[in-house]
């Protein structure tokens, strides 16, 4: 196989249907994507265009219908449940719309969960690492705090701390900012920001032009298949206008 | 068109929810099942026995004998009484079951009746009452040559009409033709020691004539007020003069025999319905509870629009209503079939009650009230709509209003404000957080260990009962040493003289050890008036038989058994008056034991088991390396009228009437226990499952593999499963051992203490290993079809 050494992700021919539904439902009709690595991509589409359907058989989550990934020149679908459990503890790190902690646990054990479990061995490394992730995020202070005890803001950032508990190589986040406000969401957007800055690959499924205009690169979703992309370049505070106008331009054009 | 829409609704939430809704229907449906043949295998037995009863007229009291009678003293007494309405004494002849054979001319087929324990006693009919009663309900009168055999003989030995029975007696063989089969109200149940053949007066005459046979009598009396029985039985027994040697029964004690031997299977199945009644309304709490919860949002707007809570739960009823009146019909049906073959031994031994009101009446009330029943159940639980806030519902999806939710949210950050996984050591992550959710989440779990803790309950109590009465150790309930050789010698003419023969011999045998006899003796003791008192007496030395309070007798005392004791108010240390030949000693009362033969009246003295008594009972050990069945075999030949039986067999032969019960409902409570343990475990999964995607949804992203979120789930359940189990077995053995214990004190058997002698494998390591078994067969079943899903779809529901 070929195998680029700047690709962390790609993808080859995938499809996947769903036949739980009558008549089965084919949301994704072949898709060839890559990621860079250290890229920031964000996917966009129209609402039911399969968006969240590609970052979940693209991530392991669910088998594909028939194509291939590749992470890392590996391919993930030749995979067992078990070692695609643990590429995803240990090379990946997923971020949802809604938080989904355990609810039983506090923050910082939520976010320690995956820490332990990925290296038992390690404790004491993994546990300082949370805590610096809990500092550098702002959110050291509400650590020991319930779920239902802060706010959406602190709670998403906490997803970033989770999701970048095992030191992940790609982090997916899906619609992350779809449920905050303007404020959180820009608070959880610098995070973001900040995370791909290190040197993080990132792919975010967005519908906000505001998230988009962060990325590297937009690509764009329609019935499940993909119909264009575009290079944006690296993000500056300074240029956060112009890129927003230009892609939303981009994006009408689309039909969006 | 209003109760079209609650049926349209009802409908609708049957199909969606297929599996736990048929799950509920089984349950529903087993209950109903049990309670229904329960009561209708009752009235059944009540309605048989009566019918038989009115047919058949027995006596009100009557009194056996054995030996030399004074005609003359019964007359006078019978004089003396005006409460008599009518007396007669029945002449029988016994014959040992080993001298009766029969053979069919047709195929040539034959055999003997040896196997039977039972005394088979030769009768003609009677005139005015104390009838035998043939399969039409008719008084049949046999001709010359012809002879009527007992119902529970027709099933047992499979006879027909048109059979030949052959008599051995002194003088050869007597030849009578089979030509129907007789019930007896006296001797009716299976706890009978005895059971009449119908011969005509004058094959009687000539089985008298040819010798062999055992004569003895039954005094009988119809009183004119049969509610007075018990102080006419006073009055018989005080009279020096009257036959005694042999059972006294009333009326009564037939009855509740009768009742209580066959009846005990009905107790049992009404016993485990009710368990399962429990379980069932368990499961409708937890499913109404998961409902509501799923739709708060409906109820949310239905309330929004102006629903009043009422109707609304009354639209979520009506589910419940149609799902537990069709089980009650369905288990109606079933039960209608199950009775039939329940009491088919009933109805053969009794009589065909005529088809009345309350065949019907009874199952039909007993499921009503069990529809009545699970309904107000359902009722109760969907009171929660009232307390549904529209605001909460719709906004958060929430059941509870602000107070709770916050509460709620206060005491989940103490918990997990005190948790931590940083400073958790040892074990796996995976085990560390199913333990934690089943903390957290034990309210949701807690069905799970009442289930299997009721399940254990069900499956215990009814084997240990069998396993006790069927062990051999039971003999210490019947007032025996436990030995291994029981030999029984009946009254007769030279019984002196065949009790010294077998006496020696058995001593003089080195395949056998401890040889003891016993002589009945009867005495009389100051009641209400003087009254019989059938005492063994014998050696006891060697601490042969338990007590339950005092000790053996010594020269000079008596040991009673616990009815006895109770009747006569006595405990030990108390003295006893006794009365022997006009001759009357005070003796003390030196202990009390259990004692569940000869209806549980017996009592104990130290001494020769002099000559002149009633009978004898000798109990022997089989030394090492002997087969006590082989001795019994060869003592039996040799001595053809001493019953000589292995202890085991006596204990099995006695209470056959009761393990037979006893086993039916061990078989049917395990296959119940184990079946709704499986369907509970895998309903319950079900539901908690819909409940957890998101949980495994998260999991799942985190790096947790499906084998692992679904060992979470089956180590959960385990647990649960085995902290039921465990509680079961312990409440079996202590409160359960109690409960049953009382139960059958209550029975007036004779046994006031009872101690389960149980299997210990079986209970204590197989029973908990195929329950936890079964929960982990749900558990397995519900959770494998998760490897196939997409993960993604638990995060999206
Ligand atoms: N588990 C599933 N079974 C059947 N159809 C599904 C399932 N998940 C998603 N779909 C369908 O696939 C399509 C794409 O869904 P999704 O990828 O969630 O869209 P997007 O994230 O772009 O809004 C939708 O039409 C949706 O109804
Ligand atoms: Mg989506």
């Amino acid at each position: 196989m070929s195998h680029d050494d700047h690709v962390t992700l790609e993808s080859r021919d995938l499809t996947k249907t769903y036949h739980s539904t009558d008549p089965p439902t084919q949301v994704i009709n072949g898709i060839d994507m890559s990621v860079r690595k250290g890229e920031f991509l964000v996917v966009m589409g129209a609402s039911g265009s399969g968006k969240s359907t590609l970052l979940y058989s693209i991530s392991g989550m669910d088998r594909p219908t028939s194509g291939n990934v590749f992470l890392e020149g590996r391919d993930l679908t030749s995979l067992s449940d078990t070692e695609m459990s643990r590429v995803r503890l240990t090379r990946m790190g997923f971020i949802f719309q809604q938080a989904y902690f355990l609810n039983n646990l506090n923050i910082r054990d939520n976010i320690l969960l995956p820490a332990l479990k990925a290296a038992p061995k390690e404790r004491e490394t993994a546990i300082a690492r949370v805590d610096a992730l809990l500092e550098r995020f702002g959110i050291a202070h509400v650590g020991r705090h319930g779920i239902t005890q802060v706010s959406g803001g602190q709670l998403q950032r906490a997803s970033i701390c989770r999701a970048l508990a095992c030191e992940p190589s790609i982090l997916f986040a899906d619609e992350p900012t779809g449920a905050l406000n303007s404020s959180m969401t820009i608070e959880v957007m610098d995070a973001l920001t900040d995370v791909h800055r290190e040197g993080t690959t990132l792919v975010m499924v967005t519908h906000d032009p505001a998230c988009a205009a962060r990325a590297d690169r937009v690509i764009y979703l329609r019935d499940g298949l993909l119909v264009d992309g575009r290079e944006l370049g690296t993000w500056s505070e300074e240029q956060a206008m112009q890129r927003e106008d230009a892609l939303l331009a981009w994006l009408r054009k689309m039909g969006f | 068109m209003k109760d079209s829409l609650y049926f349209r609704s009802a409908y609708n939430d049957l199909m969606k929810n297929k599996g736990v809704n048929v799950a509920l229907v089984v349950v529903l449906v087993l209950s109903s099942f049990l309670m229904a043949t329960g009561s209708m295998v009752m009235e059944r037995l009540v309605g048989s026995v009566n019918q038989l009863f009115d047919e058949a007229k027995p006596p009100h009291f009557l009194q056996m004998h054995k030996g030399d009678d004074d005609p003359d003293a019964l007359a006078r007494f019978a004089a003396a009484h005006p409460e008599i309405d009518a007396w007669l004494v029945e002449e029988m002849l016994g014959f040992d079951s080993a001298a009766i054979a029969w053979h069919r001319p047709a195929t040539g087929g034959s055999g003997d009746l040896a196997d039977s324990l039972i005394d088979n006693l030769f009768v003609t009919q009677n005139e005015e009452f104390d009838f035998l009663i043939d399969e039409t309900g008719a008084i049949p009168r046999p001709s010359q040559g012809e002879v009527y055999v007992p119902v529970a003989y027709q099933q047992r030995f499979d006879l027909q009409a048109g059979d030949r029975l052959a008599i051995r007696t002194d003088n050869g063989f007597q030849d009578l033709r089979v030509q129907g089969f007789v019930r007896d109200a006296q001797m009716a149940s299976s706890l009978s020691s005895a059971t009449r053949f119908l011969v005509s007066g004058a094959d009687f005459r000539e089985l008298g004539r040819a010798g062999g046979g055992e004569p003895e009598i039954i005094a009988e009396y119809r009183l004119a007020d049969p509610s007075l029985a018990a102080d006419f039985q006073r009055a018989y027994e005080s009279d020096e003069a009257l036959p005694k040697n042999g059972q006294a029964v009333t009326f009564q004690m037939i009855r509740i025999i009768n009742a209580f031997s066959d009846g005990l299977v009905a107790v049992a199945l009404v016993f485990v319905s009710l368990l399962l009644i429990a379980i069932a309304l368990l499961n409708l709490r937890f499913v109404i509870r998961g409902t509501l919860e799923d739709e708060v949002r409906e109820i949310g707007a239905m309330k929004a629009i102006g629903l009043p809570h009422k109707a609304i739960a009354r639209l979520y009823l009506a589910k419940y209503r149609v799902m537990t009146f069709l089980a009650c019909i369905v288990g109606g049906l079933l039960a209608v079939i199950a009775t039939n073959l329940l009491t088919r031994g009933i109805q053969a031994n009794y009589a065909e009650a005529p088809p009345s009101v309350t065949a019907i009446l009874v199952p039909v009330l007993a499921l009503g009230l069990v529809y009545l029943f699970v309904v107000a159940i359902c009722r109760g639980v969907l009171r929660g709509v009232k307390k549904i806030q529209v605001v909460n519902a719709l906004v958060h999806g929430s059941m509870l209003d602000e107070r709770q939710t916050a509460r709620r949210a206060e005491r989940q950050a103490r918990r997990v404000r005190k948790t931590s996984l940083a400073s958790y050591r040892g074990g796996s992550i995976s085990r560390r957080l199913a333990f934690l959710d089943l903390r957290a989440e034990g309210g949701q779990w807690v069905l799970i260990p009442i289930v299997f803790f009721l399940a254990t309950v069900l499956m215990t109590l009814p084997m240990n009962l069998l396993s006790t009465f069927e062990s051999p150790r039971f003999v210490t309930y019947m007032g025996a040493p436990e030995s291994d050789l029981r030999a029984d010698l009946q009254f007769s003419d030279d019984i002196d003289a065949v009790r010294e023969d077998v006496l020696s011999s058995m001593q003089g045998d080195d395949r056998l050890t401890d040889v003891r006899a016993f002589a009945n003796v009867l005495y009389e003791t100051q009641g209400e008036g003087w009254e019989i008192l059938r005492a063994e007496v014998g050696d006891y030395s060697g601490d042969t038989v338990e007590f339950l309070q005092g000790e053996r007798p010594e020269p000079g005392q008596i040991a009673l058994s616990v009815l006895n004791a109770n009747k006569y108010q006595l405990s030990t240390g108390d003295k006893l008056t006794i009365r022997q030949g006009g001759e009357s000693t005070a003796i003390v009362v030196s202990g009390i034991y259990q004692d569940v033969t000869r209806g549980g009246y017996t009592a104990k003295m130290q001494g020769e088991a002099t000559t002149g008594a009633a009978g004898y009972v000798i109990y022997a050990n089989a030394a090492d390396g002997a087969d006590p069945a082989a001795v019994a075999a060869d003592y039996s030949e040799r001595f053809p009228v001493a019953t000589v039986i292995p202890m085991r067999e006596y204990v099995q032969q006695t209470l056959s009437y009761v393990t037979g019960a006893f086993r039916s409902a061990a078989v049917l409570s395990f296959v119940f226990g184990v079946g709704v343990a499986v369907l509970i475990t895998s309903l319950f999964l079900k539901l908690r499952l819909t409940r957890e995607r998101r949980k495994m949804g998260v999991l799942s992203a985190l790096g947790f593999s499906i084998g692992e979120i679904i060992a979470q789930v089956r180590g959960r359940t385990i647990l649960s499963v085995a902290v039921g189990t465990l509680f079961g077995l312990v409440f079996a053995a202590t409160a359960g051992e109690s409960l049953v214990g009382l139960f059958i004190s209550l029975a007036g058997l004779g046994i006031s203490n009872l101690a389960f002698l149980p299997y210990p494998l079986l209970v204590y390591v197989a029973f908990p290993l195929i329950l936890i078994a079964a929960g982990y067969f749900g558990a397995v079943v519900l959770t494998a079809r998760l490897r196939s899903a997409d993960k993604s779809g638990w995060l999206k529901g």
